[in-house]
This record gives structure tokens, C-alpha cells and sequence, in this order.
């Protein structure tokens, strides 16, 4: 089945899903926006301020370069934890009606979405900002960012997809997630730059092609790349494979999950 | 055209639910042999159902009518067997499944067509028609949290059938509401049935099938037992299963001092029947035993409509029929006549007790079922003698 015209007849449904989701998160406030601003850019603060205390001004990573970084990050975070209750916090519905139960993830990746563009466009000011200070630009490759964000947007759904439908037959999921997100978040190049993992290769080799296995890895550095002038996106053949298998999986997962939510009903 | 149809489809389920299904059970447990046992909600289940007709399905509660209409619908998946449904469905399984209580209930119309598979231009279109059907004009800018239950239910009727689906699944939904509000559902169901679409229609209302339904499907115990006109296959139900284990309170109690022995309603040939006419007469026979001589008993009866609406009671007591003792075997008759019930199926108590009431010596609570049929077209519960009489004022 052609994932894409199964939905497309539904196409009002994921905007109002994501409506609903949207209008409840920002209770008509504009205080709810900037709330989901504030966090990360709070949790960006703390970063820079103990990487400083830990290891002094020689830290090699900017303020911009953790800013991009727990964004990203918290766009993936924020998929999986909605994700988690796609189908057991709406069994009422899966059970009542029919319709295709990749709506669901679906949307709530569109809405984390949604808010992630958001956040960019704060995190295009705040960078822009701290560029010129140091008499830098935002670099011309910016008007790439798309791309980075439609790979990002469908690695997180890929995600979604997978931990929806193992919560409706496992309920232990969600602390196994959790367990994972926080391993994961260390693993990822969110707070800290590519070059420590390079330093760190130096006495095992190996480390740094399975780093670049990580798809968070090469998303968030690319984030970077295209965003800050000077810095650079480190093409290797680890790095391509780190790229492609996620498309390779997403497949595999669109099947399993085809499979696993013939008996969503049953199980809610 | 075959609107719906079904080929050996079966659905079980687990017996022993293993509670939340958890990753660290399942580990726990790895390799253990898994002998929970199946419990088959549906088994065997073969129809076909034409375009344009509308079916009705009864049974007890748990029998398996819910599951068929979610197999029909597809928010479950056959465990064997398969179901095909031609054309697009609309289920009233759940009014208001999708409905979100912080939102208003103009956003959630928009949110429960969408659910429903409705295009957005069309609930626009028919947005007015919606909020008229389900008269809320003033509270459509309200959160629904503030809504009361049967306003709940009429916005959310009101956009399920305004999705002009091809097949409407529809599962006792139609007992909420006020009255006024269920008599424009069944206006727009009769509307349905006009306009050629298939109705499939779980209900314990059996009149309400009879009188809508083409065709009725009996389910027991997971199977499609019987299939046929609506009269038959109600009745049989009615005999068989309402009685045993349906809606009403049926129960036998008391001290048996004196016992019930057996119950005949006799028609004006005197011949035993289930059916009765209204106009005619109708006989109970009450066969009795008498286990020790009993001193002023009472004997009493009432009737109740098929949802428990108690129609009429009277015993020997009220009527002035006072018996000074009995003992042994006897028999009594109650002759109604003529019997001024209309149309419907109604159920007979019966009680023995203490002229004080004091003592219940054997009753039995809606234990006979029976049907009353009516020649005219006159319409309710009650035969009223009526004469109209018209008076030109020139």
C-alpha cells in the first residue's frame, strides 16, 4: 500500500490534529510559544555555563553551536514523548473508528514540527545575533536548512511509528525510551562539538565511524554546517551509510507497523 | 449489490487477559508455553448483505454484536475469515469518540468530521444544517466540557449523519437523547432508508428493529444463529434469550408455600398462544400448588413493555376478589377483555403472596413474554375507545 494516498483522503484530519494539539499547548496564550522557546534556551544556558565552569574558556563549542543543538534535539525528544501515547492515549478513538492509524503519528510529528519551525526561526535571531558579535554572518548555506529539516521530520516519524505501536503492545515502553533518550542524548553531539569524539578516536579508531552511525549525529552537525559560517560537515564513508540507513529502516518500520496496528483495538 | 459481506469471519480474544501487556513480562515469561485460552467472540459468520436493505441484530448482551460491527466498520481485524464492505461507512458505535473537551463545539465538528473522513468544504457547507439538526445554535462557541451529555450526543449524531455515508453501522446510540431529538434521528434514518443506503443496526429496542428493519440477524454466543424477517427472529429471541438473560428483571423468588406451576396465555379459542390480537381477549391460566393450606392469598400480575415500562398491575386484592384459602392444586385465570394493548411485545409478572404483603409466596418477574399485533394503524401503547365528531359553527 502507497503510505502517502492512504492518508491523503485525511489530510483534514492531520491539520486538525494538529490544530487541537497546537491550540492546547499554547492555550491561547502567547506565553504558551514562549514557553517552548524558553526551555531549550534555558537548558542552552546551563550547558554553556557548566561547560565553562567544567572546562574553562577552552572549551571548543560556541553558545550557537549548543543553541542549534538542544533544539534539534528537543525536536526529536518532543516527538517520541507525544509518540509514546499516540494510540494508548487515544484508544477510545482507535477502538470507535476507523481510520488509518498512521494519522496519528503523523500528525504528532507535524505538530512537533510546526513547533520546531517555530524555534528556528528564534534560533535564526538569537544566532544571527550572537554571529555579529563576533562580526560574522548566518552562512549563505542556511537556504539549505529544508532539506536537513525534511530528513530530520521523517527520521523522527520513522521513530514515532516505532514507539507508538511498541507502547500499545508493550506499556513498559515509555520508561524504556526514557532510559534510552537519556543514553542517546550523550551519544549525540548536542552539547558538546564533533571534534571531542575525534579526540577521543584517537585511541579507538573504530569509535568515530559507529558515532557517525548515529543519524542525531549527522543531523545536528549538519544543523550546524549549514548555519555557521566556517564550520564544516565531515563527509566520510561512515557518514553516508549514517545518512542511508535510516531510509532502509523506515521502510522495514512502515511494515511492521502496517502489521502491529491490525490489533491496536485489541489491545487498548 | 452486495453492500457488506462477511466469509467465516471469526474473532477471538485472549480468555486470560494478561492485564497491561509489559516488555519485562513478556521476557519474565519467555519460552514458558502460553496456554491462555482462546475466547472466540465471533465464530463462523457467513452474510451477505444487499445494498439498499437494512438489517437489524439482536442478541443478549456479550453475544458478539458489538464485534461484528467492528469487524464491518474496521476498527477491528479478523482473526479468520474476512468482511468486505463496499462503499464509504459511518459508524455510530461511539458518538463523540473524537470529540476534545477543551475545544468548542464548532471546533469540534470540524475535528469529528475530519475523524470521520468528511472534507472540510463539506462540513462548511453543511455546518448550519448540523447545528440546526442538533439545535445548539446558542452553546456552538462553548467548550464541549460544559456541554451536557444529551447535547454531547446530538452534536455528535448530528455530524455522523451528515457524512451521507453509504452504509451507516449504528449501535444503540439511539437511546440517548430526548425524545423530540429521537424522533428526527428516526426521521433521518427512514430519510436513509429512502435514499437506497444500507443500514446495519444493533439494538436491544426490538420494536424499533421490527419496525425499521428489512432483515434481522440473531447472534448467540458468537454465532449468527438465525436469519430472517424481523417478526420471526425476534420472537424466537424473545422466547429464547431476552427472557433468560435480557434487559428486564427476570427472576423467579419466594417461599414456594404456594408455587407457580405452570403459566398458559390462552387467545379467545382458548388455545395457548404467543401472539394476541389487540381487541381480543387474552387468558392467563395460572396453574398452582399449594404446599400447606394458605389463609387470604393474594394474586397479582403486571405488565411491562420490552424496556420495562410497567404498563399496568392489579391482584385479586385491588380488584375485590377476595379468596378465603387454598390448598393443594387449583387453577387461576385472569381474563383480560378485551386486551386494549397496542402493537408491542410485553412481558407478564406474576406474584402469589400474604393478603399483607408481608410474605411472598412465589413471583415471577417478567417470565412471559407475549406479542400483541393490531389490525389498525392507530399508533401508541394504548387502545383508546375514540369518536370524533365535527361541528360546523354555520
Amino acid at each position: 500500500m502507497n503510505p502517502f494516498r492512504a492518508i491523503a483522503p485525511y489530510r483534514d484530519l492531520v491539520a486538525n490534529l494538529v490544530g487541537r494539539d497546537l491550540k492546547s499547548r499554547y492555550k491561547g496564550s502567547a506565553l504558551g510559544f514562549l514557553w517552548t522557546v524558553l526551555n531549550p534556551l534555558f537548558m542552552a544556558f546551563i550547558y554553556i555555563f557548566f561547560l565553562r565552569l567544567l572546562g574553562g574558556r577552552g572549551m571548543p563549542i560556541t553558545m550557537e553551536d549548543i543553541i542549534i543543538g538542544v533544539f534539534a534535539w528537543q525536536f526529536t525528544v518532543q516527538s517520541v514523548n507525544a509518540g509514546l501515547n499516540a494510540f494508548t492515549g487515544n484508544a477510545n478513538l482507535v477502538k470507535k473508528v476507523y481510520f488509518p492509524r498512521e494519522i496519528l503519528p503523523v500528525s504528532i510529528v507535524a505538530s512537533a514540527l510546526i513547533n520546531f519551525l517555530l524555534t528556528v526561526l528564534v534560533q535564526w535571531v538569537l544566532i544571527a545575533f550572537l554571529l555579529w558579535r563576533k562580526g560574522a554572518m548566518l552562512s549563505g548555506w542556511t537556504a539549505a536548512l529544508p532539506a536537513v529539516v525534511l530528513y530530520h521530520t521523517l527520521f523522527n516519524l520513522e521513530l514515532v511509528l516505532l514507539v507508538s505501536a511498541a507502547n500499545v503492545y508493550f506499556r513498559d515502553t515509555s520508561h524504556l525510551v526514557g532510559l534510552f533518550l537519556s543514553a542517546w542524548f550523550f551519544m549525540s553531539p548536542v552539547m558538546y562539538p564533533l571534534s571531542i569524539v575525534d579526540t577521543l578516536s584517537k585511541s579507538w579508531p573504530w569509535l568515530h565511524d559507529l558515532y557517525q552511525l548515529n543519524p542525531l549525529t549527522l543531523i545536528i552537525t549538519a544543523y550546524r554546517a549549514l548555519q555557521i559560517p566556517g564550520a564544516t560537515f565531515p563527509w566520510s564513508t561512515a557518514a553516508l551509510v549514517g545518512w542511508l540507513w535510516p531510509l532502509v529502516a523506515g521502510v522495514v518500520i512502515w511494515r511492521v507497523f502496517r502489521r502491529a496496528q491490525r490489533y491496536f483495538s485489541d489491545l487498548l | 449489490m452486495t453492500a457488506i459481506e462477511a466469509q467465516n469471519l471469526g474473532k477471538w480474544y485472549h480468555r486470560q487477559g494478561i492485564g497491561v501487556p509489559t516488555l519485562l513480562g513478556t521476557l519474565a515469561q519467555w519460552g514458558r508455553r502460553h496456554d491462555t485460552e482462546r475466547f472466540w467472540a465471533l465464530r463462523g459468520v457467513d452474510f451477505k448483505i444487499e445494498r439498499g436493505q437494512t438489517v437489524g441484530v439482536v442478541g443478549p448482551n456479550g453475544s458478539g454484536k458489538s464485534s461484528l460491527l467492528g469487524l464491518v466498520a474496521g476498527t477491528i481485524t479478523p482473526s479468520e475469515g474476512t468482511v468486505r464492505a463496499t462503499g464509504r461507512i459511518s459508524s455510530l458505535l461511539e458518538l463523540g469518540a473524537g470529540f476534545h473537551p477543551d475545544l468548542s463545539g464548532r471546533e469540534n465538528v470540524f475535528l469529528n468530521a475530519a475523524i470521520l473522513g468528511i472534507p472540510r468544504a463539506d462540513v462548511r457547507r453543511r455546518f448550519d444544517a448540523i447545528v440546526d439538526f442538533a439545535g445548539l445554535r446558542e452553546f456552538i462557541d462553548m467548550p464541549v466540557k460544559h456541554y451536557s451529555s444529551g447535547m454531547y450526543v446530538r452534536l455528535a449524531f448530528a455530524v455522523a449523519v451528515e457524512m451521507d455515508p453509504d452504509i451507516l453501522l449504528i449501535d444503540e446510540v439511539l437511546a440517548v437523547g430526548d425524545m423530540a431529538f429521537q424522533m428526527k434521528c428516526l426521521d433521518r434514518i427512514r430519510d436513509f432508508q429512502k435514499r437506497g443506503k444500507t443500514i446495519l443496526f444493533v439494538s436491544h429496542a426490538l420494536d424499533m428493529v421490527e419496525e425499521f428493519c428489512d432483515e434481522v440477524f440473531l447472534i448467540h454466543d458468537g454465532r449468527l444463529i438465525q436469519r430472517g424477517k424481523p417478526g420471526e427472529v425476534i420472537f424466537s429471541y424473545l422466547r429464547a434469550y431476552m427472557v433468560r438473560l435480557g434487559l428486564l428483571n427476570v427472576e423467579e423468588h419466594g417461599t414456594r408455600e404456594v408455587e407457580i406451576r405452570q403459566v398458559r396465555l390462552l387467545d379467545a379459542a382458548g388455545q395457548e398462544a404467543a401472539t394476541f390480537f389487540t381487541g381480543q381477549p387474552l387468558i392467563v391460566e395460572v396453574r398452582y400448588h399449594a404446599n400447606r393450606p394458605v389463609e387470604k392469598p393474594v394474586f397479582g400480575f403486571n405488565l411491562k413493555t420490552g424496556n420495562g415500562f410497567y404498563v399496568f398491575g392489579s391482584n385479586t386484592q385491588i380488584a375485590k376478589y377476595p379468596i378465603a384459602s387454598i390448598a393443594g392444586d387449583g387453577i387461576m385465570r385472569l381474563t383480560i377483555d378485551p386486551l386494549t394493548l397496542m402493537a408491542g411485545r410485553f412481558f407478564l409478572s406474576l406474584s402469589i403472596h400474604s393478603w399483607d404483603h408481608a410474605v411472598q409466596y412465589h413471583r415471577q418477574e417478567d417470565l412471559h413474554p407475549f406479542i400483541v399485533k393490531d389490525a389498525s394503524e392507530h399508533k401508541g401503547l394504548f387502545q383508546l375507545n375514540t369518536a370524533w365528531e365535527l361541528k360546523p359553527a354555520s
